[in-house]
């Protein structure tokens, strides 16, 4: 989860999001180069002595500034391709989760081996204890099992809402008639925290998700 | 007037001044675009992939487990 003053990504928890998180430095690393050269060009043209001023046009020079940024953005765009494609491969699940949404509270429900169905509902700032997190906290935890594959659907119930798990790399838009597919891998354990991303309401800001990673072993006793 | 030799001042530079200006500093400013695109890569980019590839390396699943389960921290597992 994010603590005060976290201004970067939350740390990953499954490779999708740390492919994510090296493709942004990749991508800021650009951004510093470019915004270097123009600051550099920019004090150039603050400090010259060039007194014409009935200049119009060079055609050499705007075409290496057209060229030039074409050929930048290749670079962000190859390796922006290779992470979209590396989402969205098909892999073979352990399990899958069914999420839906609700005003204002998200259900799941595991039907793969036994049927589970449960509600998670935000644990309200008066109730919650001292070492709880506020507005972050459920009654109800989603367990699922880590280093393996899991199948996310997510839908809604009413209107729109979205699951969103930053550390995973997860958002997830959940459409009322409409399902929506996801694949991750959680990497290590512990409990990971998200907030519904799509406005729904009233208590939009007060439907969070908990996902508790167990090991494997854990999640089938 | 008198016959001592005056010192001519070379003839300046009277045209093409933009052009070789930017021939002067574009190489500068690719030079300071590069460099910071290095530093950055060398500061920031690889630190990072460094440090996320100690922790996979040691990361025992385990051991973690068991520590945040005695810390209370799981619903589905109590401590024992």
């Amino acid at each position: 989860m994010s603590t005060w003053a976290n201004l970067s990504f939350q740390n990953s928890a499954s490779p999708i999001m740390e492919q994510l998180i090296f493709f942004h430095d990749h991508a800021m690393m650009i951004l510093t180069m470019v915004v270097m050269m123009v600051l550099y060009l920019m004090w150039t043209l603050m400090e010259n002595k060039q007194i014409n001023r009935n200049l119009l046009e060079g055609n050499t020079i705007e075409i290496v500034w057209t060229i030039t940024p074409a050929i930048i953005l290749l670079f962000i765009a190859i390796p922006s391709l290779r992470l979209l494609y590396l989402i969205d491969e098909i892999s073979n699940p352990f399990i899958t989760l069914k999420t839906i949404g609700h005003q204002w509270y998200w259900s799941y429900e595991y039907t793969d081996f036994n049927k589970i169905e449960f509600d998670s509902y935000m644990i309200p700032s008066n109730e919650s204890q001292a070492n709880n997190l506020r507005l972050l906290n459920v009654d109800n935890h989603t367990v699922l099992p880590s280093n393996v594959y899991i199948r996310v659907m997510v839908t809604a119930a009413d209107v729109l809402h979205s699951w969103a798990m930053p550390s995973l790399g997860i958002k997830v838009d959940g459409t009322p008639g409409r399902l929506n597919q996801t694949s991750t891998m959680i990497n290590r354990v512990g409990l990971f925290f998200g907030q519904c991303s799509e406005i729904c309401g009233t208590n939009h800001s007060f439907m969070p998700i908990t996902v508790e990673s167990v090991t494997i072993m854990s999640f089938l006793n | 007037m008198s016959g001592s030799v005056v010192a001519k001042l070379p003839k300046p530079q009277l045209k093409g001044l933009l052009a070789a200006s930017i021939k002067f500093h574009l190489p500068i400013a690719i030079f300071v675009s590069i460099a910071s695109g290095i530093a950055f890569k060398f500061l920031v980019c690889e630190p990072r992939k460094q440090r996320y590839a100690e922790f996979y390396k040691n990361y025992d699943i385990d051991k973690e487990f068991e520590r945040m389960k005695q810390a209370g921290v799981f619903q589905s597992v109590r401590p024992d």
